[in-house]
């Protein structure tokens, strides 16, 4: 099924039009479902199964944004999101699956609702992130606003699963906090978005700075997923 | 003069430049080896903050310095804005969740407790009040990989067996009591850690609570 996957990045790199965009979303979340019913669990564990979960939660969180009317322009916005998405799932090719049973430790509710509201907080930072650089490039109120939205519900995710990641550890660990880079990262992350949505009180005079953070925060999230996973010893490593 | 004082300490700018302190200090933390392996998951937080070199330790320091000054900021952000008319109080709920938070953290970084044990069928585990705690029975099951799919030890308290595996510990009195690994070979033994972790409910309440200022101020801002 991974001819899904490859699809899906292809389809979402060439998405100036929105039906594109559609099928390219279909495609991905076709081959999550697929693996999904292959392993009678949500595929959460592994670079492979993460990043496509990534990339699909971009497309799904996108969705609200790119038929938004205050999105002037509609099609390089929808690109946008696309090459995002794309480039998700381009890197997740080289990965190899983990068809494991998931582990006595990660078999839990809590584990999936914390992995699964955890990457549809980091594609709404994503999408805040390009709804600042279209600010930058081209003004217009709105576009601050739909990127405070974003920033916004994606904060909410992000300590729904914080939450949800705490329960997990109380019932896996004896402890809902552990001092690891992971839960540092996720931490900082947290508190950057916390800053961005209080600087908004500032007014307008902040709105080019409030863009450029919304672009930031996006690097800390890769960070706190990525960087983390790769440079940091952690609980949260692949 | 205390006018002045309480005015900083109620403004965004010294909530603002907090944030950015704590998250500078966490970064660093992340990034310190010494840090990371000397413990500081093994004992509760102050006593390894009493303990831990200040080479070790100075990055958790500042960051403690900056929530506790942070949680002031909040806490009287928060009794400035509810005293004026037609303000929402969802950012308050999340502010008050923020800070039970705190609260739980400071409880568990005092009176937290970690022990790991290992232990074989028939051994027992004494609690301080003199209750004993028998491991009866401990049993695994394998998948078709060879891989251990899922392991569990059946536990002896006051005469009623109760079964503890993953993600499923043992509560008792305060306690908890996780299996955290099996061995089969050459007789069955256990890995045990018994944790207390007096924050976990304040934790909990708080986490609640900000979860339900946040939805509120999602609905308020629906729309806008």
């Amino acid at each position: 099924m991974k001819w899904l996957l490859i699809s899906s990045a292809l389809l979402y790199l060439a998405s100036f039009r929105r039906p594109i965009f559609l099928v390219a979303l279909g495609a991905g979340l076709a081959y999550l479902g697929s693996r999904g019913l292959s392993l009678g669990r949500l595929p959460l564990i592994g670079p492979q199964d993460t990043l496509a979960f990534f990339s699909s939660s971009i497309g799904l969180m996108a969705l609200p944004f790119i038929y938004s009317r205050g999105v002037s322009s509609g099609r390089f916005f929808t690109w946008g999101c696309g090459l995002l998405a794309g480039l998700f799932a381009l890197m997740a090719l080289p990965f190899p699956t983990l068809n494991m049973p998931l582990p006595p430790i990660l078999d839990i509710f809590w584990f999936e609702l914390h992995v699964a509201l955890a990457f549809f907080a980091y594609a709404l930072f994503g999408l805040a992130a390009l709804l600042g650089a279209l600010f930058l490039r081209k003004g217009g109120r709105q576009l601050l606003d739909l990127q405070y939205r974003a920033a916004l519900v994606g904060y909410s995710f992000f300590s729904m699963s914080m939450v949800s990641g705490g329960i997990w550890g109380y019932y896996a660990w004896g402890t809902y906090w552990l001092w690891t880079p992971k839960e540092l990262w996720t931490s900082i992350l947290w508190i950057f978005y916390s800053l961005y949505l209080h600087l908004r009180l500032k007014g307008p005079g902040w709105d080019r700075g409030f863009a450029w953070l919304g672009i930031l925060g996006f690097l800390v999230t890769l960070f706190t997923y990525l960087g983390v996973s790769m440079l940091l010893k952690s609980s949260h490593s692949f | 003069m205390l006018k002045k004082a309480y005015e900083t300490l109620t403004s965004l700018n010294l909530g603002l430049w907090l944030m950015a302190g704590v998250m500078l200090t966490l970064a660093a933390g992340s990034f310190s080896k010494a840090g990371m392996a000397s413990g500081l998951n093994d004992m509760p937080l102050l006593f390894w903050l009493q303990r831990a070199p200040l080479s070790f330790s100075w990055w958790l320091w500042l960051c403690v310095i900056f929530i506790a000054i942070l949680s002031l900021n909040a806490f009287f952000c928060s009794i400035e804005a509810l005293r004026k008319k037609g303000r929402s109080i969802a950012p308050h709920l999340m502010h008050a969740g923020f800070l039970l938070v705190v609260v739980a953290h400071l409880l568990s970084s005092y009176g937290g407790f970690k022990q790991q044990l290992q232990m074989v069928e028939g051994g027992s585990i004494g609690f301080p009040d003199g209750e004993q705690l028998l491991v009866e029975r401990i049993s695994a099951e394998f998948g078709q990989m060879g891989m251990m799919s899922a392991y569990r030890a059946e536990l002896k308290l006051n005469g009623k067996v109760q079964g503890v595996q993953p993600n499923r510990p043992l509560f008792h009195k305060g306690y908890g009591i996780y299996l955290k690994d099996v061995a089969l070979d050459p007789r069955p033994v256990a890995l045990f850690e018994v944790h207390r972790e007096p924050g976990a409910l304040a934790a909990l309440l708080g986490a609640l609570l900000f979860t339900a200022g946040n939805l509120m101020l999602l609905v308020e801002r629906k729309g806008r």
